[in-house]
C-alpha cells in the first residue's frame, strides 16, 4: 500500500492506494499515530484504494475515536466494494464517509 | 463436404534428442469444427500444432491436409501453408510496418493481390476487430490485447481454409484476454475451422464442437465438451479436470508466501470467470478467517508442529453454482467465530453466504459458502 500525505495547516488528508489489510494495516497506524496530533480535519482518500479487511476497519476505527475528541474525520472516494465492507460492517454509521 | 476431414493424422511422432514431445497421435479434424486443444504444460500441444504446420518436421507419421499428404517429401510446403493461417502466442507483427502494412503483406506478396484490394479487405477486417483507427499505428504503439487482434486479422486475410491458434492469450494481461477471445469467437460462429491450444478452459467449453485433451504425448481422450468437462473417463483427464475446479493449499504457516496464493486465488477466480465481487470475497475470506483467526490461535498455542498445520481447498462448481472454501487444520476443537461482536465475522456474515464448522477425527473443518 502506498499513502500519500498532504498536510495543509491543522488538515491533513492520506491519500491510500492498493491494499489495506493484515500487512498493510501497520503501516497505516504508524502514520496516524506520527501525524495526527492538532490535527483538526482529517481525510482518508480511497480514491485508489483496491480492497479493505476487518484489520483495515480497526486502524479506521482507531483513527475515528481520536478525531472525535479533536476534530472532525471524513472519507472520501470509496468504491462499490469497499462500501459493501462499509455497509455489512456498520461502519457506514460510524465513519463520515463522502 | 461438411463431413469430409479437412486434417488427417494418421500416428504422428516427433523426436528431440532428449525428449519425445509426441508419441503417436492420430486424429480426424472435419470442416468447420472448432477444436480446443487442452492438457498439462509440455505434454505436446504446441508441437502438434506446429507439425501440422510443418514449422517442425515430424519424425514419422502422416498428416494429410484436404487430401493432399503434406509429410510426403515432395509435397509443396508452400501451397499447404496457403490453406492454413497461425497465430502465435507472441503475435510476430513486424515492427517497422505500420498495422494495415502488416495485413496487406501477405495478401499482395502471396495471393496476388492490388496494394488497393489489399488494403480494402485489410480495413474490412480490421473493423471487424475492433481496430479501424490503429490501421496507421506501429504495432508497438498497441496494447497486447490490440496486437493479438491486428495477428488475427492479417491471418484471416490470407483466406486461409484452417486456422492454427498456439496459446494466442498466453502471453497477454489478464484484463486483455477477453476481447482476444471474443474475436476468435466470432471466427468460430462464421464456420472457420479452427485448432486452438489453449488453457481458457472456459472458452474452450464454450466455443468447441470438440476437445483434444492431450497428455504425455498422446491424444489422450476426446469429446464434446459435455463429455470431457463433465464426464472425462480416463484418470488423467479426470484429475487434470478435477483441478481446473479445486485451488489447494497446504502446510499454511507464518511463513506462507501469502501474496503469491492472493495471485493464485485472483487467477483461479478469473480463470472460472468469477465476478470482482466473488474474487474480492476469496480474498477476504482467506484474510479474515486465516490470517485474523487460525494463525494467531496457532501461535498462541505455541505450536508450528504439524498437528496444527493448515490446509485449503477453494471448490468452484460452475453447474451447481456454489463457490466454497474449505479450511481444513488440526489441533484441538476451535471454532475461530463464536464471538458475536466480531469485526471478522460481520465482514464475512455480509459478504458470504454463511460458514460451517466441524471437528471430525482431530480434524478442525470450516467451509465458508461465497
Amino acid at each position: 500500500m502506498k499513502i500519500s500525505k498532504t498536510e495543509n495547516g491543522s488538515s491533513l488528508c492520506l491519500a491510500l492506494e492498493g491494499r489495506l489489510d493484515t500487512n498493510t494495516a501497520p503501516e497505516l497506524e504508524n502514520t496516524l499515530k506520527n501525524s495526527i496530533d492538532g490535527i483538526t480535519e482529517l481525510t482518508i482518500d480511497m480514491q485508489s484504494l483496491d480492497y479493505l479487511s476487518s484489520a483495515g476497519l480497526r486502524v479506521l476505527l482507531g483513527a475515528q475515536k481520536t478525531m472525535n475528541k479533536q476534530g472532525q474525520m471524513q472519507v472520501t472516494h470509496v468504491n462499490d466494494t469497499i462500501m459493501e465492507i462499509f455497509e455489512v460492517t456498520g461502519f457506514v454509521d460510524i465513519l463520515t464517509i463522502k | 463436404m461438411k463431413n469430409q476431414s479437412i486434417i488427417s493424422i494418421r500416428h504422428l511422432r516427433k523426436e528431440y534428442p532428449n525428449v519425445v514431445p509426441l508419441e503417436d497421435v492420430s486424429a480426424e479434424i472435419k470442416r468447420g469444427e472448432v477444436i480446443s486443444v487442452i492438457g498439462p504444460s509440455g505434454t505436446g500441444k504446441s508441437t502438434l500444432l506446429r507439425c501440422i504446420n510443418l514449422l517442425e518436421a515430424p519424425t514419422s507419421g502422416e498428416i494429410m491436409v484436404d487430401g493432399v499428404c503434406i509429410t510426403d517429401k515432395k509435397c509443396k510446403v508452400n501451397l499447404v501453408r496457403r490453406k492454413m493461417g497461425m497465430v502465435f502466442q507472441s503475435f510476430y507483427l513486424f515492427a517497422h510496418k505500420t498495422i494495415i502494412e502488416n495485413i496487406m503483406m501477405g495478401q499482395t506478396d502471396l495471393l496476388g493481390r492490388s496494394r488497393q484490394e489489399a488494403y480494402d479487405r485489410g480495413m474490412e477486417l480490421l473493423r471487424t476487430v475492433g481496430l479501424s483507427d490503429k490501421a496507421l499505428a506501429y504495432p508497438d504503439e498497441l496494447s497486447g490485447g490490440q496486437k493479438q487482434r491486428a495477428a488475427i486479422a492479417r491471418t484471416v486475410a490470407m483466406e486461409p481454409e484452417i486456422i492454427l491458434f498456439d496459446e494466442p492469450t498466453s502471453a497477454l494481461d489478464p484484463t486483455m484476454v477477453g476481447e482476444v477471445l471474443s474475436v476468435i469467437r466470432s471466427l468460430a460462429g462464421q464456420g472457420m475451422t479452427m485448432l486452438i491450444v489453449t488453457h481458457e478452459m472456459k472458452f474452450a467449453r464454450d466455443v468447441s464442437t470438440r476437445i483434444f485433451y492431450m497428455d504425455q504425448g498422446e491424444l489422450y481422450e476426446e469429446g464434446t465438451p459435455e463429455q470431457i468437462f463433465e464426464h472425462p473417463q480416463r484418470e488423467r483427464t479426470r484429475i487434470f479436470i478435477r483441478q481446473l475446479k479445486v485451488l489447494h493449499a497446504e502446510r499454511m504457516s507464518r511463513d506462507f508466501d501469502f501474496p503469491a496464493f492472493l495471485t493464485r486465488l485472483e487467477e483461479f477466480g478469473r480463470k472460472q470467470q468469477l465476478s470482482q465481487r466473488q474474487i474480492y470475497a476469496m480474498q477476504l475470506v482467506l484474510e479474515e478467517v486465516f490470517l485474523q483467526k487460525l494463525l494467531p490461535a496457532m501461535e498462541q498455542a505455541g505450536k508450528t508442529d504439524s498437528g496444527w498445520d493448515a490446509a485449503l481447498d477453494v471448490e468452484y462448481g460452475e453447474k451447481e453454482g456454489y463457490l466454497q472454501m474449505r479450511f481444513s487444520y488440526g489441533g484441538p476443537s476451535y471454532h475461530p467465530f463464536l464471538e458475536e461482536d466480531d469485526l471478522s465475522l460481520r465482514i464475512l456474515t455480509g459478504i458470504t453466504k454463511g460458514l460451517e464448522h466441524r471437528f471430525l477425527d482431530g480434524v478442525n473443518d470450516l467451509t465458508v459458502y461465497i
